[in-house]
């Protein structure tokens, strides 16, 4: 938060203490990504299994870095021996050296492309192959994982946190390696042309090397800042946008724009530091670079007349060196933040991929165990389950579903209709006793495999962004039109999507947004009938829906049941009318079970949940003219 | 629309100019003090040149002596090169950076006074690309295009100085790859922009896959849909690398490309210089300060191509903010005194309202009377016009002239701080911002760490029965909550939200359906704080609970925006159809609820996807 302005009451100390670890929660909790140490030898050798398959680019880039250092070094000899051919008039040396100089100029450039170039491919092929490997741990993630966690910031661990490292490789910090091979050798060279005339030309290094040290630190600072005060400025306007009508109503505009102005002016003011930073550093070097050239020519002046290997030429070619030496220098500051910036990120993607909640791998099945023939389609059997510990949602239920036949489960919500399903699917897994499908342990069996024979109609309908058709043929690769027209046919459906501007390849927004619930609906059931698998799970909306959309859904119902072993979670009478057996459940028992005259009969929680059922229709009759029925949560 | 101006003028925002040519007047002293650092360290450098020329040509020329002044002069020269060339950066770079502070501020202060209807226009991924790539743009323009722009007129007077004085032929021959350079320099850093951009669309869709993919979980575990996800992503995640690789390749070729024209400029210096060197028509000084002036351009030439693709992209990038400045807000504030005793007395007088203009009429011909004190509970199904109703009221829509009365005044007469202190209002889906459960409760209180502001955040929790909830947390009430925190229920957020309403203690209290995903037993004890509430304010209660519409002295039926029952609960029970129905159906339901099965309690709150 702000900085808060001191209590006015003296007496309320105990409560400002409070309050100031409370600010420190706050600040802890929006600027958790500070950033970490630069280097991680841990870190940087799970990221090495992702670079190898690729090393051979990084040898190639490394190798061309060398190329590249040695070439950039005897650039300065050349123009020294193009001024010198010209100083003794030899014009046929002077041709063939700044002919040769030219090549070297054009040639380092290409040689520079090339090495950056190929250190990036290495680069982007390790991150993408290491994206794809955080995509596919998402895939075992475990479904719990997912309630707790928000969306968002999973996404960015594939995507910001991925493309952070990379920039190790994209921004050629690692370059930094022939940098150095660089300023060794030009330390090199020059001692060998000229010993002392070297000595006085890094008189003024010490100074760069204070500099550097002086602005290092705080440039990191400054933009550690940056980054924190830069998310933190995102999340705050996204939040304002987001809650904008609570500002408004709490007429708290200008307490939020004082508490922005803050957040907004410390990342100007961080921002300005790193300015001010920067330029020193860039105007130190400048000026160092210059001053060493005045030192040589000033070196070069008074000893002159003792010492005749003090040329033209070679000022010239001391010249070039100074110049080359600060270049990376230069960049080191800047080089350094992203070096810890990909440390972070490294460290949050392999935190994630040191997540332990993911779903258990497939237990080594001893081929397909004998499975009687009239073994139930679903059946749990004394299972005990609970999204989280200690609340138990399901407690030792029992039931068994048959081939061909059709349940419906009742009940309030809460009593945990919807989790049979979740656990006949194997979405989650159960805390006590046994799930089977088909006659086999769920636990047993390939997820995947074994889900190709579920069809699901859930109650709040997913659509993938695409098209009607592409999301009819869910599961298939190319959709097929035809089977795709027929579904749509089969649950009466056809006509209403024909007739949508585009047809069947309409467009079909983000999260099915431009589509109502209802559409929504009749497109889930004909994926089912799409799919055509030997079990469905229909887990019936609660929302209104018309009276006209209601007589659709109950053909397209009773089209997606037929021939199929259906588990119905059912909130209209209706639908439980379609079955052959209704179970209820309250407060995670099964209470009843039996048909609807079985049931009736009876006169117990089902005769009452009849009742309830009833006078919601009646009350649906008595709103003249308005056909949609009000469910407020069976 | 004089009334927004009276009352945002005291906002830090509102102070800030909001055209290009007012950000650029305002920082004008900032401008003028940084082309002044920027010519003097053009002429510093140009000094330096001039004396190295001295330098080289007294070293090896026929004078005997070196004098010391001309290193020592080169050395001060230096010194002022440095400091200029910090102040020159310091000054505009800085003004830039005040550019940008200022339209930010001013953009949320905007954002701020705008309604329902522009947000319906603007998504807010919009808003957010241009608050920060826009911005962005524009900052660079006020920043590094400005001081480009400036530095290289100086950079080239400065630099042609020296090497036209030392030889004119030298510099025609030096400088033939200067249009090729700006040109470059210009192609290069639109194409660079473009290729930018497409790549940050492909990680768009990569992360568009990954969401989706995240977000669709259920489906894809369900439907058993892993290896046509996989085949997706693999698609996007090949795109971005390709998409990076081109911009790498770009990128790698920018330097070549530039320097390889650079250095052809170079090579003809060299080369023809020598040649001269040679002829003898350049001294060896003449050589050394013109390479030394030569080198000093390079980058100027590169920069004239890339400040003008910034000056353009900063226009257009300001022209999008403009786009948001332009807006006018639909809630204005009133100018009458608000009345001196205030009683919370709530009159609507045929009240219609459409979204769009001739559009279809949410709400038609609405009338009632409320005094001060008293409640009322508005029911109706979904898409009957209630949350509207409620909105108009505490005037978060843009309520119609004349309709709306508090204690006999207009409300669109009102000052809007004055109808915001007094009309309190909660919604349905509760908003909660990231912050401490103190400082959610406490929204309202311009303090939330005295004794005595602790005492109402702690009241208000416990008449919404969030208290003991708030002490169970982690960090109790100092736990951060929100979009990204702890994962608190949806009716713990409600809860919250209805407390840091009562916090607030308005005369009139308007409560969108506040409870929806709170159980019973809690929404009981609430509901009888809210009719202990009632005897302090003036309450309207949207609600779909019959049990909650039971304890108001009045109830509203809505139907498709119009009313449909208006009288004493026990009125309506006895004649109102919709209401008499509603109540039949919620008394089946509690029958239902109330059972005792045996079994154990269910969870407080429907647990997460149970059913």
């Amino acid at each position: 938060m702000t900085e808060r302005s001191k209590p006015a009451n003296p007496s309320a100390k105990g409560q400002t203490k409070r309050n100031k670890t409370a600010a420190k929660t706050v600040r802890a909790y929006h600027e958790e990504e500070a950033l970490g140490r630069a280097y991680d030898t841990k870190l940087l050798r799970r990221v090495w299994p992702f670079v190898r398959p690729h090393s051979k680019f990084i040898v190639v880039s490394l190798g061309l870095l060398l190329l590249l250092a040695a070439t950039q070094l005897v650039r300065p000899l050349l123009m020294g021996r193009v001024v010198e051919h010209a100083g003794k008039g030899e014009a046929s040396a002077l041709l063939r050296d700044g002919v040769l100089l030219a090549l070297f100029v054009v040639g380092g450039q290409l040689l520079t492309f090339l090495q950056t170039y190929i250190m990036q491919v290495a680069g982007a092929r390790a991150m993408a192959d290491l994206r794809a490997e955080v995509f596919a741990f998402f895939q075992r993630l475990s479904l719990r994982y997912f309630d707790k966690t928000p969306v968002g910031r999973l996404v960015t661990r594939a995507t910001g946190d991925v493309d952070a490292l990379g920039e190790l490789f994209a921004s050629g910090v690692l370059n930094a390696v022939g940098d150095l091979v660089g300023l060794v050798g030009i330390v090199a060279m020059m001692l060998t042309l000229h010993a002392k005339l070297s000595l006085i030309a890094f008189a003024a290094l010490p100074f760069v090397g204070l500099v550097v040290n002086f602005v290092r630190r705080r440039s990191r600072d400054a933009f550690r800042e940056i980054r924190t005060k830069t998310a933190r400025l995102n999340a705050f306007l996204n939040e304002q946008v987001a809650g904008v009508a609570v500002v408004q109503a709490y007429a708290r505009e200008e307490k939020m724009q004082a508490e922005f102005d803050a957040i907004n002016d410390a990342y100007r003011e961080a921002n300005k530091r790193s300015i001010f930073y920067e330029a020193v550093l860039d105007a130190a070097i400048e000026m160092v670079s210059t001053v060493c050239i005045a030192s040589v020519l000033f070196w070069a002046g008074f000893s002159r007349a003792g010492d005749p290997t003090i040329t033209f030429p070679l000022v010239v070619t001391f010249t070039q060196y100074i110049r080359q030496f600060f270049e990376p220098v230069s960049l080191l500051a800047q080089r350094y933040t992203i070096l810890q910036s990909a440390m972070s990120g490294a460290e949050r993607i392999f935190g994630l991929l040191d997540e332990e909640d993911v779903e258990s791998s497939v237990a080594p099945t001893d081929g397909p165990s004998e499975v009687a023939a009239d073994a139930p389609a679903i059946e749990l059997d004394h299972v005990t389950f609970g999204y989280k510990p200690g609340v138990p949602v399901l407690n030792d239920v029992s039931l068994r579903i048959a081939k061909g036949e059709k349940v419906a489960l009742v009940g309030a919500t809460g009593a945990g209709k919807s989790t049979v399903a979740g656990l006949a699917l194997r979405l989650y897994e159960v805390e006590d006793g046994t799930v089977r499908v088909m006659g086999r342990d769920v636990a047993e069996q390939d997820r995947v495999t074994m889900r190709e024979s579920f069809s699901v109609v859930p109650q709040d309908v997913f659509l993938f962004a695409g098209t009607v058709l592409s999301n009819v043929a869910i599961s298939d690769e190319t959709p097929n039109r035809a089977r795709v027209e027929e579904s749509l046919r089969r649950i009466g459906a056809l006509e209403l999507f024909e007739r949508r501007q585009g047809g069947l390849d309409a467009k079909v927004d983000e999260r099915g947004a431009n589509f109502s619930g209802g559409e929504r609906q009749l497109i889930a059931f004909a994926r089912a009938l799409y799919r055509d698998t030997p079990i469905v799970i229909l887990d019936e909306a609660t929302a209104s829906i018309d009276s006209n959309t209601e007589r659709k859904m109950q053909t397209a119902l009773e089209a997606v049941m037929a021939g199929r072993t259906s588990l119905v979670i059912a909130h209209r009478l209706s639908t439980i009318r379609a079955v052959d057996r209704i179970i209820v459940f309250h407060k995670g028992h099964i209470v009843e079970s039996g048909s609807h005259d079985e049931l009736i009969v009876k006169n117990g929680v089902y005769a009452r949940l009849h009742k309830l059922q009833f006078a919601r229709e009646h009350a649906a009759q008595v709103a003249k003219g308005t056909p949609s029925v009000p469910v407020p949560a069976a | 629309m004089p009334a927004v101006v009276a009352t945002s003028a005291s906002r830090s925002g509102a102070r800030y100019p909001r055209t290009l040519r007012g950000q650029l007047v305002g920082k004008l002293p900032q401008y003028l003090a940084g082309t002044l650092m920027l010519a003097v360290f053009q002429l510093s450098m140009n000094r330096i040149d001039w004396l190295s020329k001295a330098s080289v040509d007294r070293i090896f020329g026929r004078a005997a002596d070196f004098p010391w002044s001309l290193s020592v002069s080169i050395f001060a020269f230096a010194v002022v090169a440095l400091v200029t060339r910090v102040a020159s950066r310091w000054f505009i770079f800085n003004a830039g950076r005040d550019v940008e502070y200022e339209l930010r501020s001013a953009l949320l202060e905007h954002l701020h006074s705008l309604g329902a209807a522009f947000y319906r226009k603007m998504s807010a991924g919009e808003i957010m690309s241009r608050s920060s790539g826009d911005l962005l743009q524009v900052r660079l323009l006020y920043g590094f295009g400005i001081l480009n722009l400036i530095n290289v007129v100086f950079a080239f007077a400065s630099a042609l100085q020296v090497m036209v004085t030392i030889s004119g032929k030298l510099t025609l021959v030096s400088l033939t790859m200067l249009p090729l350079i700006v040109l470059l320099g210009r192609a290069v850093s639109g194409q660079l922009y473009t290729r930018t951009k497409a790549n940050q669309e492909t990680l768009g869709r990569l992360s568009e896959a990954v969401q989706n993919n995240l977000a669709g979980v259920r489906v894809v575990r369900s439907f058993a849909l892993e290896r046509r996800e996989r085949l997706r992503f693999q698609k996007a995640n090949l795109a971005y690398l390709e998409a990076s690789l081109g911009l790498a390749r770009l990128r790698g070729l920018m330097g070549p490309s530039i320097g390889a024209a650079a250095s052809v400029g170079l090579l003809a210096f060299f080369w023809y210089g020598s040649t001269l060197l040679l002829q003898g028509g350049l001294s060896q000084g003449s050589f050394f300060a013109f390479w030394l002036a030569f080198g000093r351009m390079t980058w100027p030439m590169i920069a004239v191509g890339f400040s003008i693709a910034i000056v353009q992209r900063g226009r257009a990038g300001f022209a999008r903010l403009e786009e948001i400045f332009k807006e006018l807000p639909e809630v204005v504030s009133g100018t009458h005194e608000p009345p001196a005793n205030p009683e919370g007395a709530l009159s609507v007088r045929g009240l219609s309202f459409a979204y769009v203009d001739g559009g279809r009429e949410v709400l038609s011909d609405v009338s009632f009377e409320l005094p001060a004190g008293r409640s009322l509970a508005v029911m109706g199904r979904t898409g009957s016009g209630k949350s509207t109703l409620a909105m108009l009221l505490a005037r978060l829509l843009p309520t119609p002239r004349g309709k709306v009365l508090v204690d006999g005044d207009d409300l669109c007469d009102l000052p809007l701080s004055y109808v915001r202190e007094s009309v309190g209002y909660a919604q349905q889906d509760a908003f909660l911002f990231s912050t401490t459960v103190t400082e959610n409760i406490g929204f309202c209180l311009a303090e939330t760490e005295t004794d005595e502001a602790c005492d109402k955040v702690y009241a208000a929790a416990k008449e919404a029965q969030v208290h003991e909830e708030a002490l169970a947390l982690p960090e109790k009430y100092d736990t951060v909550v929100g979009e990204r925190g702890v994962q608190l229920s949806g009716g713990q957020k409600q809860r919250i939200a209805l407390a840091r309403a009562f916090a607030r203690s308005p005369r009139i209290l308007v409560l969108d359906d506040p409870l929806s995903a709170v159980d019973a037993k809690t929404e009981e004890a609430i509901l009888d704080t809210i009719s202990r509430h009632a005897t302090k304010c003036t309450l309207v209660l949207i609600t779909h609970r019959i049990a909650a519409a039971q304890r108001c002295d009045d109830v509203l039926v809505l139907d498709e925006g119009r009313i449909l029952e208006h009288g004493t609960p026990a009125e309506l029970l006895a004649n109102g159809s919709l209401y008499a129905a509603f109540a039949e159906e919620q008394s089946a339901e509690r029958e239902l609820l109330d059972l005792e099965l045996g079994g154990p309690p269910p969870p407080a709150s429907a647990s997460g996807g149970a059913s």
